[in-house]
């Protein structure tokens, strides 16, 4: 039982931050497809760095981590301008640039990896190889019966998630801005109206968006796979989007929804484990986060109150 | 305005848009230190459009060629599959999952049957229809029934029919050796293998009959009847169309059928032609890069046939590439995304283009 919660907990939580970055660029009013891609850039800029400022650090030091950390948002944030170019600028079908931004993220980031891996460490391969990230475990908390769980061997990035998470929350509903960011979503020409720039906003939200996504993809990195690869694209980002759909564009149902796909796959894995089903049958369990989705969707997406000006281009003239 | 002149307006943005990607490309490679010109041109020999310095025996440029028709053949379904959802609003993300259903589906029903080629290659063919277009029909089922946004659903069938064939192949269909699937007779194939044609070994593909009759067919749809136009309102407005007495639901559910039916011939011609077994856990590039070829063809069946061949080429000849000149094989994938990424602004491009001949007439009439 701890072992699901556990699993699921640092399967769910990169899952959230990269489903906030989504609520946040489409609460704006543009679609965001691309979290996918975003979040494969993030950690490939934050596993480049992480593998290059490494040997400066003892083998078990965190701070490559936290450097990679930032990196990847950095990183998943300026390769967000892409999606703001062609959005925003040149005013493309937002649906369409999504995917082109992922096919980009997976074409770029399988070709830098092997070229730099060839020029700069003169190694034959398409991967950068990441430490595991050490795990804690919160003293007293721990202790708890059932809850204990939640605070036995946490990965740290999961403690800078929830604050993160929780800026994000304070920033959406609590200020000015996110007033205004959501205001874009439903009625951009009221912001318009309002003085204030529309695609200034919706560009600080895509901004935002790439910089969560890449946070969470790095997380991934560091945690599931301990590597980055082509492999880091196994469908995070769409899943994301499955959940800020199912929880509504609202930021508390979708970490409801982000932890549903993590016990889901953890439980599934602890089920073949304990019946001691061929390795084969994983496969089958790995369907299960998106039976889920399909099914879940199915009786949400009717009444599903998503941004009324949501992948609509704007447009000062039109009335 | 004149036929040429109206055709050659057309091509003139995706032609800019492959000019675009190749200098970009071209820079790229040069960056890295090889030669561009030398890459460009390995790619042409790689897929048997110029002839290479040697060759093996029973092998020579024809041989090349017709593996080069053998692979864009899937390509040219796959793409009419994206292009016909695309005309009527939607976009098939799905396209790789649904070639992967039918492809396993035609695999197990006749590909290890022992029916003899008479029977066994229209039941393939016919297998692929049915299964793609069913998986096709539920991504629009749910969109129509549920507003379930088909990129989100086609993407989740994606993981599930990738999860599951590599379950049921590793569970019951696995070659040892290869550890893909088991090869399928060669009376299911849709490629004649290696056959002797005077002192060539050729792998002929009869795909690529139906492929171009596909391509008719689609253009046919769409320009001479009813459906077609009905589907082409939906794309341009769904409002409008609901208003106008056109039934959208249907009109959706319906192009998204017959974009899976179109999926399911990729599948069928792909892992039943060019390869004759499935890689568990794998799912294709094809599909994804059909919505490329797609674009860059304008959505014009017609377009699609010289487009696919366009960035089949990259790829096929990106392999042979990296043996002449040493540039790493994903490359292709990056030129590929960047001509994707230039054809997705070509609205913009031609919403620039008018505007500059609207100022241009007024500059004009202002004159006189």
């Amino acid at each position: 039982m701890d072992i699901i919660i556990i699993d699921g907990l640092s399967f769910a939580l990169p899952l959230f931050i990269m489903a906030i970055g989504g609520i946040y660029c489409e609460k704006s009013g543009v679609t965001m497809l691309a979290i996918e891609g975003l979040q494969g850039v993030g950690a490939f800029i934050g596993a480049l760095m992480a593998v290059l400022f490494a040997g400066n650090f003892a083998g078990n030091s965190p701070v490559p981590f936290y450097i990679a950390m930032i990196f990847a948002t950095i990183g998943g944030s300026v390769f967000a301008l892409l999606h703001a170019l062609l959005c925003l600028k040149f005013k493309a079908n937002q649906v369409i640039s999504g995917v082109v931004v992922n096919i980009m993220a997976m074409a770029l980031t399988a070709y830098l990896t092997k070229l730099l891996n060839r020029l700069i460490f003169g190694a034959a391969s398409d991967k950068f190889v990441l430490a595991v990230s050490a795990r804690i475990t919160i003293p007293g908390l721990s202790k708890i019966p059932l809850m204990g769980a939640v605070f036995t061997n946490l990965y740290p990035f999961e403690i800078v998630i929830i604050i993160v998470a929780f800026l994000a929350w304070f920033v959406m509903y609590r200020t000015r801005f996110g007033m205004h960011l959501r205001a874009c979503g439903d009625n951009p020409h009221a912001v318009d109206a309002a003085g204030r720039d529309v695609n200034k906003i919706r560009l600080a939200a895509i901004m935002i968006c790439g910089a969560l996504s890449g946070l969470g993809g790095i997380c991934f990195a560091y945690s599931i796979s301990a590597n980055f690869s082509a492999s880091i694209y196994v469908g995070y980002g769409y899943l994301a989007i499955a959940a800020l759909i199912f929880g509504n564009w609202r930021i508390l149902p979708t970490l409801g929804a982000c932890l549903l796909f993590g016990f889901a796959r953890s439980g599934g894995y602890r089920l073949v484990q304990v019946l001691q089903m061929p390795s084969s049958y994983q496969d089958l369990v790995m369907i299960l986060p998106y039976v889920l989705t399909l099914l879940l969707l199915v009786f949400f997406s009717k009444q599903n109150g998503a941004p009324r000006a949501l992948g609509e281009i704007y447009d000062k003239g039109a009335r | 305005m004149k036929k040429e002149n109206k055709i050659f307006n057309a091509m003139k943005i995706p032609l800019f848009a492959i000019l675009c990607s190749l200098v970009v490309g071209g820079i790229v490679i040069a960056v890295t230190g090889s030669n561009p010109f030398k890459a460009y041109y390995a790619l042409l020999q790689g897929s048997g459009l110029a002839p290479k310095s040697s060759y093996a025996n029973y092998k020579s440029i024809l041989t090349d060629f017709f593996s080069y028709v053998n692979y864009f053949t899937p390509m040219i379904f796959a793409a009419l599959a994206v292009a016909v959802a695309l005309r009527a609003g939607l976009f098939n993300i799905g396209v790789s999952g649904q070639m992967l259903a039918a492809g396993f589906v035609a695999t197990v029903v006749v590909g290890y049957s022992g029916l003899g080629a008479v029977v066994a290659k229209p039941l393939v063919i016919l297998i692929g229809i049915l299964i793609g277009g069913l998986a096709g029909a539920i991504i629009g089922f749910l969109k129509y029934k549920f507003n379930i946004n088909e990129v989100v659903s086609s993407i989740m069938l994606n993981y599930i029919f990738q999860y599951v064939v590599s379950f049921l192949i590793n569970t019951y269909y696995v070659d040892p050796v290869s550890r893909q699937s088991v090869e399928v007779s060669q009376a299911a194939r849709l490629t004649l293998m290696d056959t002797l044609v005077g002192n060539l070994k050729i792998d002929i593909p009869l795909g690529i009959i139906a492929a171009l009759l596909a391509v008719v067919l689609v253009w046919f749809l769409f320009e001479k009847t009813k459906l077609g136009y009905e589907l082409k309102a939906v794309g341009y407005s769904r409002s409008a169309a609901k208003y106008a007495g056109i039934k959208v639901g249907k009109c959706m559910v319906l192009s998204m059928t017959i974009s899976g039916m179109l999926a399911g011939l990729a599948g069928v011609t792909y892992y039943l032609g060019y390869v004759g077994s499935i890689q568990p856990k794998v799912l294709i590039s094809t599909g994804f890069d059909a919505i490329a070829v797609s674009l860059l063809g304008s959505n014009n069946p017609f377009g699609i046939i010289l487009s696919s061949m366009l960035i089949t080429m990259i790829s096929k000849g990106s392999t042979y590439m990296k043996s002449v000149a040493g540039v790493d094989a994903e490359i292709a994938s990056v030129i590929t995304g960047i001509i994707l990424l230039f054809s997705a602004c070509n609205a913009y491009i031609r919403w620039m283009a008018e505007k500059r001949k609207r100022e241009k007439n007024r500059n004009a009439k202002e004159e006189k």
